[in-house]
């Protein structure tokens, strides 16, 4: 038997280096202004960061970080993306990968009192995978055999396959009381076992959670309460700065006007954005099937330049960040792209025959620099650019058309690198996002990588995965961008997720603290 | 034409104008890419074959006009349907979304009017200000609401901290009134001079009306009519006005619903949504075409 902690602290040793130089590196610029104090209980967290569509945890199908302060899970995912026992005491593995058994923890309370214990686990596991249609992570429940409750306090699943992100996926299956109005069919007050009680909530407006006086981690939450503003509001940076929010996602374009305020500081999620360029892989057209062509275009972007229209961003050519585990260096420093070469461009259409200016070349996208950057670069290479850009939906949906050359996009954080290249597959989600890609090779080796139990050979063949999205010019890969969060100078302890969570086993709005 | 026959004519045509919205804005939603399920899967890692059972259990799979019939009918009902995002009764939305938007829009109105007669009249006897009244029409023409909005949560809140950037209706309500006041100004200060010259206040003056009486009395009333055929388009600029700001200053309003309902695809609120504010057009555009009428007796 192996433990998931040791497993992940491990796989992620590079990852929590460089967050810690980066921290070390920040540190005296903070000084004045976050000096270390004992920490003040009361008070209430004004935060603008994330949404919250239903109050139902089980039913949201992948965006409802506000949540996750009054219900938790048996896992948890650290800043620096390893994941961590929550409701859960400690984790073991069978060594074919299989079986998974959890020991939960003791003396965890739901928000009425009654303790929770295994039974209350399996059925929020049958409510997700048995009764709560279209919901996030009903798939991946379906590759479960068994789940079983042999004693009060340890509940065991059993798989049909290995499936590697199993204990990260479960961070995001929320333990509620079955005893929960609406259980059968909608719920509309939860009751959880987070730091935060579920309070009040209008939809759109705002959500307060009153702080559970009883939670299981002694001491906290350190608040009052916590108050999410989830309006729709054109600029969180002004009401920032005007001290009406403590903590709220800022546009990429205010994160200098934060900087410059001496009582705001900026901060990032844990995880990246991989940005990149896809081509239409599912039905090519004209010459864009012709690899050489794929290659011409690739060595016409300046990644550096596409970046930096990106903002906040590092350059790269894999899908994982720069540091990170899944991150190879020694690919990374093979990239042949890693600098624009307009010679070898033209040398490259000129064998495949191609002539730019007689060549139309459609670019669909959002409406942004970095996508008006794209349609500029194919226009200095004098090919006959349409370029559509429409808002996000209308963007993803025109995508199904398949009847375009290039998209420009940049996708979000993800619990766990198979969310990543689950989309790559031939059956993922939203593949028109990275051009359909139907490719069989390219799924045997996702599937050999998520159903391989050892870390390293899991690894190396991701990265064999990735290698051959590269030699296949599916996706070219420009580089990584962080999410930028506004924090005041009076929040304490408060550091961002790895993805939006905003609660975790070692970290968010449960230790957060308001210095007076 | 009777009397009765008249205004039963008026009401076919404006519950025609209704339906006619109705029926465009559901096929307009339609013809934008995109529905709720799409919204949904781009916020998440759902599967095709999740999208696909999402949208049965929504009732997306069913054409357009099977979907128009449906929402129709219990339209009709008085249940304009539950929310693809929220599942909440979209009724209750609305309702909970009204008081915020006739509240600012009334607010706004009330200052708009205010400013706008005030200044035509001060304009009107200190001829000196009629500069301010020509600026502040400027204003109102070329300053979009949504800059002036901007603007006013860096000076009020960001700046001098007076205010809370989010979620009050004082600065709102004030940018609103401007635009309004700079539109109704200028014709009423027009008109007023027009009318201060006019023979039957010459006459009223010689009789020894005094000023105060023939201002209120007289000119006002006589110049308003001048003022009356812009309503529709105060009304119009009024609802535009309100919705932006609502989204700005994050006021849980019918705008700040729309929006978030365009963006979400969320079609009965949306439908809802532009249903009430049309009716709320169409019914000023009747009070005014009555005002009109009381206080027009040309236009009888």
């Amino acid at each position: 038997m192996r433990r998931i902690a040791r497993r992940s602290l491990a796989a992620h040793r590079l990852t929590r280096l460089a967050c810690l130089i980066a921290g070390l590196a920040t540190l005296p610029a903070l000084a004045p202004a976050f000096a270390q104090q004992e920490p003040q209980r009361g008070g209430t967290l004004r935060i603008a960061q994330g949404s919250l569509r239903t109050a139902d945890p089980h039913r949201h199908t992948g965006d409802s970080p506000v949540q996750q302060v009054y219900a938790e899970a048996l896992t948890s995912i650290s800043h620096d993306g390893s994941v961590k026992p929550m409701l859960a005491e400690r984790v073991e593995v069978s060594p074919d990968g299989l079986a998974y058994t959890f020991h939960l923890r003791r003396g965890v309370r739901f928000h009425n009192g009654r303790e929770m214990t295994s039974a209350d686990v399996v059925a929020n596991v049958e409510r997700v995978r048995d009764r709560v249609q279209g919901g996030w992570l009903t798939t991946a429940m379906r590759g479960l055999r068994a789940v079983e409750a042999p004693d009060p306090h340890t509940v065991r699943f059993v798989l049909a396959e290995p499936f590697a992100p199993f204990t990260n996926l479960l961070s995001e299956l929320w333990i509620l009381a079955p005893e929960t109005e609406g259980w059968a069919t909608t719920i509309n007050r939860p009751i959880g076992t987070g730091p935060f009680r579920f309070a009040e909530y209008r939809p759109n407006i705002r959500f307060v959670g009153e702080a559970n006086r009883d939670y299981w981690q002694a001491g906290l939450p350190r608040l009052d309460a916590v108050e999410f503003d989830i309006r729709q509001v054109a600029d969180r940076s002004l009401a920032l700065r005007a001290g009406d929010i403590h903590v709220a996602r800022i546009p990429d374009d205010a994160v200098e006007t934060v900087r410059r305020d001496p009582n705001l500081r900026v901060t990032f999620y844990g995880d990246t954005e991989w940005c990149a360029v896809s081509f239409n892989n599912r039905s090519p057209r004209g010459p864009f099937a012709d690899l050489r062509v794929r290659r011409a275009i690739a060595h016409a972007f300046d990644k550096e330049a596409f970046m930096q229209t990106v903002g906040n961003y590092v350059v790269g050519n894999q899908m994982a960040a720069p540091g990170s585990y899944h991150w190879d260096e020694a690919m990374e420093r093979a990239d042949p792209y890693r600098q624009p070469d307009l010679a070898r461009t033209r040398a490259l259409l000129a064998e495949a025959g191609v002539v730019p200016a007689r060549t139309p070349l459609r670019i669909v996208s959002w409406q942004n620099d970095y996508s008006l950057f794209t349609a500029q670069t194919m226009r200095g290479l004098g090919f006959n650019v349409e370029h559509i850009a429409l808002d996000d939906i209308g963007m993803q949906t025109r995508l199904t058309r398949y009847d375009w050359d290039l998209t420009p996009v940049c996708s979000g954080p993800r619990a766990d690198i198979y969310l990543r290249f689950v989309r790559l597959m031939s059956e993922g989600p939203r593949p028109q996002m990275w051009g359909g890609i139907q490719d069989a090779r390219l799924d045997q080796l996702i599937s050999q990588a998520v159903t391989t139990v050892d870390d390293a050979a899991r690894r190396r063949r991701y990265l064999e995965a990735w290698q051959h999205v590269m030699d296949s010019h599916q996706v070219l890969v420009l580089g990584h961008r962080r999410s930028p969060i506004g924090v005041r100078a009076e929040v304490r302890d408060f550091q961002p997720g790895f993805t939006v969570s905003p609660h975790r086993v070692d970290g968010g709005v449960a230790y957060t603290w308001l210095a007076r | 034409m009777s009397r009765a026959g008249r205004i039963g004519g008026v009401a076919l045509r404006q519950v025609l104008l209704l339906l006619g919205i109705t029926v465009a804005v559901f096929v307009l939603l339609r013809v934008v890419p995109g529905d709720a399920v799409d919204v949904m899967a781009s916020e998440g890692d759902i599967t095709v074959a999740q999208e696909d059972l999402l949208r049965r259990m929504l009732g997306l799979d069913i054409g357009w006009p099977g979907q128009l019939l449906a929402w129709g009918s219990d339209a009709l009902m008085g249940d304009l349907g539950t929310s693809l995002r929220y599942g909440q009764p979209v009724s209750d939305m609305v309702w909970a979304a009204l008081p915020v938007t006739l509240g600012l829009a009334a607010a706004g109105l009330a200052i708009g009017l205010a400013l706008g007669v005030a200044l035509a009249l001060l304009a009107m006897l200190r001829p000196g200000l009629a500069a301010l009244v020509d600026a502040l029409n400027v204003w109102s023409i070329v300053m979009p609401t949504f800059c002036v909005g901007l603007a006013g949560i860096l000076v009020f809140s960001v700046w001098l901290g007076w205010l809370p950037s989010l979620g009050h209706g004082l600065v709102p309500a004030a940018i609103i009134g401007l635009d309004i006041g700079g539109q109704i100004a200028k014709p009423l200060m027009e008109d007023l001079r027009e009318t201060a010259e006019a023979r039957f206040v010459t006459a009223l003056r010689s009789r020894g009306v005094r000023r105060g009486a023939l201002v209120w009395r007289h000119l006002l009333p006589n110049s308003l009519t001048a003022v009356l055929p812009l309503a529709g388009l105060i009304v119009a600029g009024l609802v535009g006005g309100t919705l932006t700001m609502e989204v700005l200053f994050g006021l849980p309003g019918l705008g700040a619903l729309l929006l978030d309902a365009i963006l979400g695809r969320d079609y009965p609120v949306v439908q809802a949504a532009i249903l009430v504010l049309s009716a709320a057009v169409i019914a000023a555009n009747l009070a005014t075409e009555a005002m009109q009428r009381a206080l027009d007796p040309r236009v009888r």
